[in-house]
């Protein structure tokens, strides 16, 4: 894309592009952070996420003003009005992919007080698995402007909702013959609901790429066919 | 950083563009003060001193103004000063201006009964109403008595008038002066201020609505005014509506190429041509040409003398007009180009036509630049009198151009012009020092006369700009 | 060979301007190539585009003011409603009484404030006192400025700010009640709030005439028009409705010109 004519505002653009990648990157942490907590049964990476939030709440804060003030003071049209938009509105989401991987870390915490599970969860670490990609994907594809990858992040949103139904009904089997450890499943399902929420989310975000790129809204319709300009 | 001295600072150029002004503004000033200085003091009373020549024997006594005083190289080539003395009596005393070496002078002595004269011919008479060397008590009588009569007698018109006065000269020499001479008297040794001022303005007054007499060194200037304003006023009524025209055209209407450029350029040309050429071209074309034609065709039975054939007012006014036309042009012309073209798009994009447009809109907006033209041409028309000698001018005119019978206004009149005036007072007069006074205060009439035209032209234009000004700009 | 540009298509009974293939050269030079468009009904139309790209032009063909330039060449076709604008043997002034004018710097003549709104009434021949009186406050009304002028229409309107000067000269233009209203950069002289009141007024009067301005200020073409053409180097770029035009711009140039981009 062309330099504006202002160097001044094509540099605050950057920098608030630089401010989103920065926050998904805490996300990313916060969320590989509990991945691995979940996979290890291990409660040490729940502090850090924790601590991590309050950094990643204050960059909402930040970008949000840095918004405000881009569109008070320069008007942006077209394709920067679209890109403010996206962002004001993938930082809420991101925010809240921030406050899932919290709570998931607060049940790491109590979960690892519990007893092992007896059986390892394949679904939980194949949703775990495709929610960070997603998220990672989401990411990329917002710095790129990638449109494709962006259907790609939206479409993946269904398996990730699929292995959430199919974890649910396992844990509810498991709860059913295991009631002594039912304390433990019901935190997995919690878990479980946090990672599905956050699949919805960069789902979101996906959504918002598609609007930056083609000046579409996709949310709650058909994605139809992507433009072949 | 330093404070670039010298000539780069630009107080140089500052003082240098001040200078200039200053010195425009002396010369003018410079102007004016002699003007008024000379021309003014023309009609003021001024002292009659009776002075005596001891060293020269047989010299009798004069009564004379002192006029001024300057120096002369004597027979052993030293110069020395010497008095202009102002005698009058051209008739019977002549000469009546006369050098005198200081050195010649006795005593000077100012009589209360001197009198001065204003007479219809022979200028003016200096006298003693008393004679000299009597008693004061029998002077006093005498002069008293000479008075009384004098003023009875100028009550009654001149041409009823019957008697003379008796008037001494400083010697004793008795004079008799008709009663029907005399325009009007003033004793200047024996006058306070206020009567010299009623004096001051009573000539002063003469000099502005009488005719001329005695070759144009004694009466007023009347006539001479008059034309002049006279074909002022039909210069300009002549030329403003073809300059008018004329920068219409060629700002609004002609298209604006190498042919107009050109024009332009002869049109500014026009206006350096030497205003002797425009008397030349007004003699061939419009007296000889034009004026030919028209007598014979419209004054036939008049011929072979000539009505219009012959310089006269139109002709005079017309070659002035010609003269003044390209300032006229080149004035409406920056006017119109001072319209702001919106105007004039505003104007048509209202469905108004060219016409329209130009009538109401361009020419109101130009109005004041026009009279900036018509103050420009005045200027310039009143103070022309090369191109006026072959054109209409003459010394004396007979009768005035404007008069009560039909058709009121006679165009093919000569008539007589302040500033042909002043150049026949000043080189043609037979009595150089009795005109000088009077080239002066001719002068300064015009110099006036010229002001006051233009001021009226200021004033309207004033008025025109104001009524429609932006008050912020 | 060019693509079409993206366009939009009216109804024929919302047609009031249509342009076909115009084009005009100065001297030689072309200012306008090809531009095809049409200028809906009663609606507001913005043109816009960086400085000599031909908007200015286009807006002066409805009203044929570049007739005044010398050496012009127009070719195409423009239509008003059903007649022809750009043929020979039109009644230019007629026309110009269809199609009222503002001009970008408010220019009121050096008359009285009734005066002024009064010119085109009396070119048309109306002389009437009465008559005038109450076109001159229809139009002054109309135009939002007969609470501020009412006691003051014999003053020069010379004395009015420039805001007030810009709204007389609009109520000056639609008192002889045009059908269509050309703005030609109506407020780029004025303030900040006689700008927003011209706005203001502009969408008001959409509800009445056909309004085609003339801009450079971008969020101005954005808060006043419904439809806004893009021009650029001579050529529509684009016309799509504002909305659009101001969010997903169809053309790279347009996007680049609306964001900043130009250079």
């Amino acid at each position: 894309m062309r330099e504006h004519v202002s160097g001044q505002y094509d540099a605050e653009l950057d920098e608030l592009r630089a401010m989103v990648t920065e926050m998904g990157g805490l996300v990313e942490r916060q969320l590989s952070a509990v991945c691995e907590g979940l996979a290890t049964w291990n409660a040490d990476p729940a502090e850090p996420v924790i601590a991590l939030d309050k950094a990643v709440n204050r960059l909402e804060v930040r970008i949000d003003d840095a918004c405000t003030h881009i569109i008070a003071k320069r008007q942006p049209t077209a394709s920067d009005l679209r890109l403010v938009m996206s962002i004001v509105k993938a930082i809420t989401d991101l925010e809240r992919i921030g406050d899932e991987t919290t709570r998931i870390a607060k049940m790491l915490e109590t979960l690892c007080a519990l007893p092992p599970l007896r059986d390892p969860l394949p679904e939980l670490t194949e949703m775990m698995t495709r929610v960070q990609s997603m998220l990672a994907d989401a990411l990329n594809a917002f710095v790129r402007v990638d449109e494709a990858r962006a259907l790609d992040v939206i479409t993946r949103d269904r398996s990730v909702d699929r292995a959430y139904q199919a974890l649910v009904e396992r844990l509810l089997g498991e709860m059913e013959a295991h009631p002594a450890q039912l304390r433990s499943y019901h935190n997995v399902i919690w878990c479980a609901r946090s990672f599905e929420r956050i699949g919805d989310h960069a789902k979101n975000v996906g959504e918002y790429i598609i609007y930056l790129a083609r000046g579409q809204d996709v949310r709650h319709q058909g994605l139809g066919a992507p433009s072949d300009r | 950083m330093s404070r670039p001295v010298g000539w780069r600072s630009g107080d140089g150029a500052l003082w240098l563009s001040t200078g200039a002004v200053a010195l425009t503004l002396l010369m003018t000033l410079a102007l004016l003060g002699l003007l008024a200085q000379a021309g003014f003091g023309h009609f003021w009373p001024k002292a009659l001193a009776t002075v005596t020549f001891p060293e020269r024997q047989g010299t009798p006594p004069v009564l004379a103004e002192l006029r001024e005083q300057s120096a002369f190289a004597n027979a052993e080539g030293e110069l020395e000063p010497r008095w202009l003395l102002r005698t009058g009596n051209r008739d019977w005393a002549a000469p009546d201006f006369r050098w005198v070496p200081v050195q010649g002078l006795g005593t000077v002595h100012f009589d209360p009964h001197a009198v001065e004269l204003e007479r219809r011919s022979w200028g003016p008479a200096l006298g003693l109403l008393a004679p000299p060397g009597v008693p004061q008590a029998e002077r006093q009588g005498a002069a008293e008595a000479a008075l009384t009569a004098l003023e009875a007698a100028l009550r009654v018109p001149p041409g009823e008038r019957e008697g003379a006065l008796t008037l001494f000269a400083a010697d004793g020499q008795r004079q008799a002066l008709p009663y029907r001479q005399i325009v009007r008297y003033w004793l200047p040794n024996a006058m306070g201020w206020n009567a010299k001022l009623g004096v001051y303005f009573a000539r002063l007054g003469a000099f502005l609505h009488e005719p001329p007499r005695e070759a144009n060194t004694e009466g007023g200037i009347f006539p001479a005014l008059f034309g002049t304003v006279l074909m002022v006023m039909l210069m300009t009524v002549i030329v403003t509506p073809i300059g008018v025209i004329a920068a219409v055209y060629l700002h609004e209407y002609a298209p604006q190429g190498m042919l107009t450029q050109t024009l332009r350029v002869a049109v500014n040309n026009l206006a350096g041509v030497p205003s002797i050429v425009y008397g030349v071209f007004g003699l061939g074309f419009f007296v000889y040409g034009v004026g030919h034609r028209m007598d014979q065709a419209l004054f036939a039975d008049a011929l072979p003398a000539p009505t219009f054939g012959t310089p006269g007012l139109l002709w005079a006014s017309l070659t002035l007009a010609l003269l003044t036309l390209p300032v006229m042009i080149v004035a409406t012309e920056e006017g119109l180009s001072r319209v702001p073209r919106q105007l004039r798009e505003a104007s048509l994009a209202l469905g108004a036509t060219r016409l329209e447009t130009l009538r109401k809109i361009i020419l109101p907006s130009a109005l004041p630049a026009v009279l900036t033209g018509v103050i420009l041409a005045v200027a310039r028309g009143a103070g022309e009198v090369a191109p006026l000698m072959l054109v209409g001018v003459v010394k004396l005119a007979p009768e005035l151009p404007l008069d009560g019978t039909f058709p009121y206004l006679h165009l093919e009149r000569q008539f007589m012009h302040l500033g042909f005036h002043i150049y026949d007072l000043a080189f043609q007069s037979p009595n150089v020092e009795a005109a000088r006074p009077l080239v002066y205060t001719s002068a300064l009439l015009l110099v006036i006369m010229i002001v006051l035209l233009n001021l009226g032209a200021v004033v309207l234009r004033a008025h025109l700009r104001g009524r429609h000004r932006d008050p912020l700009g | 060979m060019r693509n079409e540009p993206p366009t939009l298509h009216f109804e024929p009974a919302d047609r009031c301007l249509t342009v076909d293939r115009l084009s005009v050269r100065y001297q030689g030079k072309a200012a306008l190539r090809d531009v095809s468009l049409t200028v809906p009904r009663h609606r507001v139309t913005a043109f816009i585009g960086p400085s000599g790209c031909g908007k200015s032009t286009l807006l002066r063909s409805f009203n044929r003011m570049n007739d005044l330039i010398r050496g012009v060449e127009v070719t195409g076709r423009i239509q008003l409603f059903e007649d022809d604008i750009l043929a020979p043997e039109l009644d230019v002034t007629a026309l110009r009484r269809r199609v009222g004018m503002v001009f970008q710097q408010p220019n009121p003549f050096p008359m009285s404030v009734f005066d002024n709104v009064a010119y085109g009434l009396r070119l048309q021949g109306l002389r009437e006192q009465r008559a005038l009186e109450g076109e001159v406050e229809w139009a002054l009304r109309s135009a939002a400025l007969w609470d501020e002028v009412k006691d003051r229409l014999d003053a020069s309107a010379l004395t009015l700010s420039g805001g007030q000067q810009q709204r007389l000269v609009i109520a000056r233009a639609i008192a002889v009640r045009p059908e269509v209203l050309l703005l030609d950069e109506p407020a780029s002289a004025l303030d900040p709030i006689s700008t927003l009141k011209i706005e203001e007024l502009i969408g008001k009067l959409a509800e009445q005439y056909s309004i085609v301005v003339v801009t450079h200020n971008m969020q101005q073409a954005a808060r006043v028009s419904h439809y806004t053409a893009f021009l650029y180097l001579g050529e529509l770029v684009e016309f799509s409705g504002t909305d659009d035009l101001f969010t997903r711009p169809q053309a790279r140039q347009t996007e680049d010109y609306i964001t900043g981009r130009y250079g």
